[in-house]
């Protein structure tokens, strides 16, 4: 048999097995705990490397050292938000259960991101800039998306029936996406005190590799955060969700008893 | 893809098309307003006005940084490589200050004669001086092959450059 065809066949299984309720709170017992390990594994690793091996910068001194989260949650906060936004609408077209689940579990999530991008972004900014804020063109759509994230949080709890207020809130979070090309290309098309990227530039990265390593492990290890919390949260949520279904009393008074 | 399917399928393409495309058209009505500073070029040519507040950005022009008298007021040209806007600024500088360094500078013009300022172009009077570290990241023990290197910047430029 074709290796691709099989291979795109146990995806297409799994997005639909994902799809079920039930499917996907079975499969998110065993995904989430390597998650989490994952996670922990590769933050240790990439702080130990950030902080003792990777050497300072030539300017920043050691405080260019906050990079190693500054940059992982700045990305994630964008990154959550796409997840997000096509899980809307995938929800919104094709009526898919769990897809509002991961819209819904992944706004505070995301919001969390946003916020530790701006805040570990200003206790950089005041040694080296000498300001902890300035409204340029990057700052003002980080705090943007903050709102975004808030916004849409909001919007579900907003309404009193559920799949109204999945509705709503998967709608918003596809309108919103516009701000995710802004907020990336906000350097390079205006200017800004918010230093250009480093990483995905043309020629290459505009780093050595012994600080890219380091940035690489924690990019990667945040990722594993996301799912981790995101499967944690949404567990949750199918289980609210579905309180009403046998499979859920099941669990719940294995649980109990 | 059911026919319902397909239709809901149009309708959020639409709404992302359609406000992509609100999002671009209003980004490029307001395009200037979106910059953080302006360049001594753009003020040399332009012209400013004495009642505004400027955010204005350039490299520490080499040798220019002198102490005035007071002994805490600072005098420096920045330049874009093109052409120099002088500042004077009252203050501690931040820590990256240097010659080549990007700075970005906040405050008004000077409404004084320019014989009082030696007949040099324009003169800023900063409340506000922030260093603009690049995207480029170095070990620091080659860091002074680098700074001399920034230092030099203009010494080989054709034409203004970015910063």
């Amino acid at each position: 048999m074709n290796p691709l065809k099989s291979i795109w066949n146990f995806l297409s299984s799994t997005y639909h097995r994902l799809g079920s309720p039930r499917e996907f709170y079975t499969i998110s017992q065993y995904t989430t705990p390597v998650f989490g390990f994952l996670f922990l594994a590769l933050s240790l690793f990439g702080t130990y490397f950030g902080l003792f091996v990777a050497p300072a910068d030539y300017q920043q001194g050691d405080s260019f050292r906050i990079l190693f989260v500054h940059v992982p949650v700045a990305w994630m906060s964008l990154f959550v938000y796409v997840v997000m936004a096509t899980a809307g609408a995938i929800g919104l077209i094709w009526r898919m259960k769990m897809a509002f689940v991961v819209t819904i579990c992944s706004a505070p999530i995301g919001a969390a991101f946003t916020a530790l991008a701006l805040l570990t972004g200003s206790i950089w900014g005041k040694p080296i800039w000498g300001t902890y804020w300035v409204w340029d063109a990057r700052l003002t759509s980080e705090l943007i998306l903050l709102f975004l994230y808030f916004g849409i949080m909001a919007v579900y709890y907003a309404f009193e029936e559920r799949k109204t207020a999945e509705k709503a809130t998967a709608l918003l979070a596809v309108v919103g996406v516009v701000i995710v090309p802004i907020i990336h290309y906000s350097v390079e098309w205006w200017s800004s005190l918010h230093q250009g990227p480093t990483v995905f530039v043309e020629g290459g990265p505009k780093m050595p590799p012994e600080m890219l390593l380091p940035l690489a492990f924690m990019a990667v290890g945040f990722m594993f955060f996301y799912g981790y919390a995101l499967f944690l949260s949404m567990q949750a949520k199918v289980l609210d969700n579905e309180r009403k279904s046998r499979w859920v009393k099941e669990i719940v008074s294995d649980k109990t008893r | 893809m059911s026919p319902s399917q397909k239709k809901r399928f149009a309708i959020v393409a639409l709404i992302i098309t359609g406000v992509g495309a609100a999002t671009f058209f209003a980004i490029m009505s307001m395009q200037s307003s979106f910059e953080y500073f302006r360049t001594p070029t753009q003020i040399n040519q332009d012209g400013f006005d004495e009642k505004q507040t400027y955010r204005l950005a350039g490299l520490v022009r080499k040798g220019s940084v002198t102490r005035l008298e007071d002994g805490v007021t600072q005098r420096f040209g920045i330049t874009d490589c093109e052409s120099d806007v002088t500042i004077q600024y009252t203050g501690i500088l931040p820590d990256l200050f240097r010659e080549g360094q990007a700075i970005v500078t906040i405050g008004k013009f000077s409404t004084s004669e320019p014989e009082e300022r030696n007949g040099k172009g324009a003169l800023l009077i900063a409340s506000q001086v922030l260093a603009k570290h690049d995207e480029n990241y170095v070990p620091n023990e080659a860091a002074d092959a680098i700074m001399l290197q920034q230092a030099n910047k203009c010494d080989d430029a054709e034409g203004a450059v970015d910063y």
